[in-house]
């Protein structure tokens, strides 16, 4: 219909002994909405860097517009109209949003060699209007804001290139419902422009539903590209992981089932500076409780809340089986108690450090040993037995974090809970930024923790994942519970969203 | 895929600070023709790394949590000072003894306040405490000036007495550093205090701690350097926060803390820097204005060294290991 934009042919890029992408062949349309969906490690991230500029190749060719493109660096590809979105957070904290949002483009705003902040921050939020992005405070540093503010800032960062190509990995993951429906409203403007955007996202619903087309990538080969219209979300699961997927995915039972025993009750909990107010529940043995609400809902501080980071103004949160009141997380740790945080790289992890000493922190108190020796042969040996357990694909315990692939690390993250004995696990959004093969294996463990009693607080921003998952749903909105859903009541999509708005 | 179930990995990093020790000692004991290898001297070496050493034990709990105490300097002179003049004044010699570490652990409890409660880094409340007490020690030296040990103390510096305080002292800190809560949550602090938040540890509570161990250690080197010199001086641990702070660093150990932080290697870093200052002197380098040049230059250059192999480590690793997915962090 409309002229081709991007055009690749035999593309190949090598990390070391890792071929990292074969043989390429690649085209984009203007105005093409593009998902690129494919397990972690199948080369998605590596085509899109190059396309951005961030890696060469090491054969192949790129045309742009017809002619031979071949970006140097990121900048020269934004002088190329091509801008990307990490996946990774790459903003600089220290820095207000303004500046990392020009960063490397703060000349423009000079006068007579000084920064104007001030025109900085009305150019950024010039740009949030012309797309109608939610106002992030411009002029505020990074340090220490949401990872939703973060993403928004590297958002606008890419639109004020005023880029051909739009290029977002693994954007939405980050972002809440309300912010979603924000930026799916400018793909379609992208779109109606004539221009064209890549997008990389592990939800496979949601990538059929934006795009135009899709093209699947297996082992870091075009497995090939369909109409997104055209096929479902099992064709594409199947093509990613190039076997049958159907049926080993959520929970195909429709009634809620766990035990009598009342494990954590919250009894009208306000928190300190009122992210929450009023809330009681109880999650029962055995019990995978969701939440779910868009951005300010509090959701994810309920978690937190939970296992005693966030303090609470008035209210009570308990452990009803020892009569233990959680007041820290230290109470919690000590109280066979576990918390996945959002953020994993930043929250949960210790990047730089090992995978042995990253599944053993939670669990310094049951290695000790005589005379509370904690001895390295008992943290190896539970490292090894866990990266066996969760299959970590990893030469040894002793690789560092950073070195695994997404899905990998969420093993880790998980795996260091799931190592004690747990009667309590908090989880917020346990599946971000993980590929179709491992959610289907997290779903799998939190079925497993389920038969062995240990109760679920599941937090996530992916209605299908709480609606697959939960005997019950609490759907909250400002900061307040809304509504209790049973897994046998009226449990869609359809009318939680009703309660969310 | 795997060499199953490896029990230890060694990498460059961890090998360099051996390297730079023994590379360090040869080269000492060639261009000293071999007089750094007698008993005298070797003895002058284990007795000059004997106070850097009991310093770093204290320093590197506050190093793995990726903070700093640059007051165990003047600390350990406060603590000299104070109780030399006190244990004489009242004529119970022994309360020298007590006295020292009681002064030194409650520096070290300011310390862990005024990080831990009142979240000043620790940069900048170590700072002022070096300077605030460097100042109250000269005021004190002009009043008391230089004191001697009490003479019925001296079975101290009696070689048995005093090396099996040093030993028990080891024993008890790799014991807390390497198979201890204490030591691995600081080290995880150190990589991440935000993981460690999230998974319970009580962040808190470990920086006190690590700080009150600084101070305590920091009134037992005052114990040690108080016998080793007979008594009281102006210098008394004058840049020894420094020369502890390098030691530190010098053995590989990362100025971010975190699971760098190992026993051995502070060890090697505190006799490889004493080593330098030994050697140096014994050919002929001693006391000269250009001593302590040399020493800073050469510590400069094995500094880099370490940085530029554990640089290369990753490097290599970055090329062969990363997977396909991974992007670096930053664009620009």
């Amino acid at each position: 219909m409309s002229e081709r934009i991007l055009e690749i042919r035999g593309l190949n890029k090598y990390f070391g002994p890792t071929h990292a992408n074969k043989n390429i062949d690649f085209d984009l349309d203007q105005g093409e909405i593009r998902g690129i969906i494919g397990e972690n490690g199948s080369g998605k991230s590596t085509l899109l860097s190059q396309i951005a500029g961030l890696y060469g190749s090491d054969s192949g060719t790129m045309k742009l517009n017809g002619k031979p493109y071949a970006p140097k660096s990121p900048l020269d590809a934004n002088s190329s109209g091509i801008a990307m979105v990490l996946q990774e957070l790459g903003v600089v904290g220290g820095l207000p949003a303004a500046v990392n949002v020009y960063l490397g483009h703060t000349g423009r705003f000079a006068k007579g060699g000084i920064v104007s902040l001030k025109d900085m921050a009305q150019a950024a939020y010039d740009e949030c209007d012309k797309w109608n992005l939610p106002k992030v405070d411009m002029t505020e540093r990074l340090e220490g804001t949401g990872i939703e503010t973060r993403k928004m800032v590297e958002l606008v960062r890419a639109l004020s290139v005023d880029p051909q190509i739009l290029i977002l990995d693994e954007v939405t993951q980050s972002l809440s419902l309300n912010n979603r429906n924000r930026l799916y409203e400018l793909i379609k403007r992208f779109k109606e422009m004539g221009r064209s955007i890549l997008l990389i996202t592990h939800d496979v619903e949601e990538m059929l539903e934006i795009t135009d087309t899709v093209t699947v990538l297996r082992d870091g080969e075009v497995i090939g590209t369909v109409k997104s219209a055209e096929v479902k979300p099992e064709d594409i699961r199947t093509m990613m992981v190039g076997r049958d997927m159907s049926g080993s995915y959520f929970r195909d039972d429709h009634t809620p089932t766990y035990r009598d025993e009342v494990i954590l009750k919250m009894d009208n909990v306000t928190s300190e500076f009122g992210e929450i107010s009023d809330i009681s529940f109880e999650v029962h043995a055995g019990e995978i409780l969701g939440f779910c609400g868009l951005s300010d809902s509090g959701i994810h501080t309920v978690g937190e809340v939970a296992y005693g980071l966030t303090k609470i103004r008035s209210g009570k949160v308990t452990l009803e089986q020892q009569g233990v009141e959680i007041t820290s997380a230290t109470t919690a740790l000590n109280s066979r108690a576990g918390y996945v945080p959002k953020d994993r790289d930043n929250q949960a992890l210790m990047i730089n450090a090992s995978i042995r000493d990253n599944f053993a922190l939670p669990s310094a108190k049951e290695l000790r040993g005589a005379a509370g020796i904690i001895s390295g042969g008992k943290v190896n040996a539970l490292s090894w037995k866990m990266k066996d357990k969760m299959s970590v694909k990893a030469r040894n315990i002793f690789q560092p974090m950073n070195a695994l692939s997404g899905g990998n690390k969420q093993k880790v993250n998980l795996g260091r809970w799931l190592a004690k004995d747990l009667q309590l696990l908090i989880l917020d959004c346990p599946t971000r930024g993980v590929d179709v093969g491992v959610k289907a294996y997290i779903y799998q463990l939190m079925k497993d923790a389920k038969e062995q009693g240990i109760a679920m607080i599941l937090i996530s921003d992916e209605l299908t994942e709480v609606l697959g998952m939960s005997d019950r749903l609490i759907v909250m909105k400002d900061g307040k519970m809304k509504k209790i859903i049973r897994r046998d009541e009226e449990f869609t999509e359809h009318s939680v969203i009703g309660e969310m708005i | 895929m795997s060499e199953k179930k490896k029990k230890f990995n060694i990498t460059l990093g961890d090998i360099v600070p051996v390297i730079a020790f023994v590379v360090i000692f040869i080269f000492f004991a060639i261009a000293s023709k071999g007089k750094l290898l007698n008993a005298y001297n070797m003895q002058l070496l284990i007795d000059q790394s004997i106070q850097i050493i009991i310093l770093a034990c204290g320093m590197v709990f506050v190093i793995a949590q990726g903070s700093i105490d640059l007051s165990v300097g003047v600390n350990l002179g406060l603590a000299a000072i104070l109780s030399t003049n006190i244990a004489v004044a009242t004529g119970q010699s022994w309360l020298l003894f007590p006295l020292a570490v009681i002064i030194g652990t409650l520096v070290g409890v300011l310390n862990g306040f005024l990080v831990s409660t009142l979240k000043v880094p620790s940069f900048m409340v170590s700072i002022a405490m070096l300077m605030g007490i460097r100042g109250l020690n000269s005021y004190l030296f002009t009043i008391f000036s230089t004191t001697q040990v009490p003479k019925e103390l001296k079975w101290f510096n009696n070689p048995g007495v005093k090396f099996t305080v040093f030993i028990i002292i080891l024993v008890v800190v790799f014991y807390l550093l390497e198979y201890s809560r204490i030591g691995r949550y600081s080290k995880a602090i150190g990589e991440n205090e935000e993981t460690a938040r999230n998974v319970g540890i009580p962040i808190k509570k470990m920086k006190w701690i690590v700080f009150i161990i600084s101070g305590f250690m920091a009134g037992v080197a005052a114990i040690f350097s108080l016998f080793s010199v007979g008594g009281t001086s102006n210098q008394m641990g004058a840049f020894s926060e420094m020369k502890t702070a390098m030691a530190i660093f010098f053995g590989g150990i990362l100025v971010t803390g975190g699971y760098s932080a190992k026993f051995y290697k502070f060890i090697l870093g505190s006799l490889s820097i004493t080593l330098i200052v030994v050697g140096l002197a014994l050919i002929g380098f001693s006391a000269t204005e250009y001593s302590e040049t040399i020493e800073g230059i050469l510590l400069l250059a094995i500094l880099l060294i370490t940085i530029l192999a554990n640089k290369r480590k990753q490097k290599a690793r970055d090329e062969e290991e990363t997977l396909a997915s991974k992007i670096p962090e930053k664009t620009e």
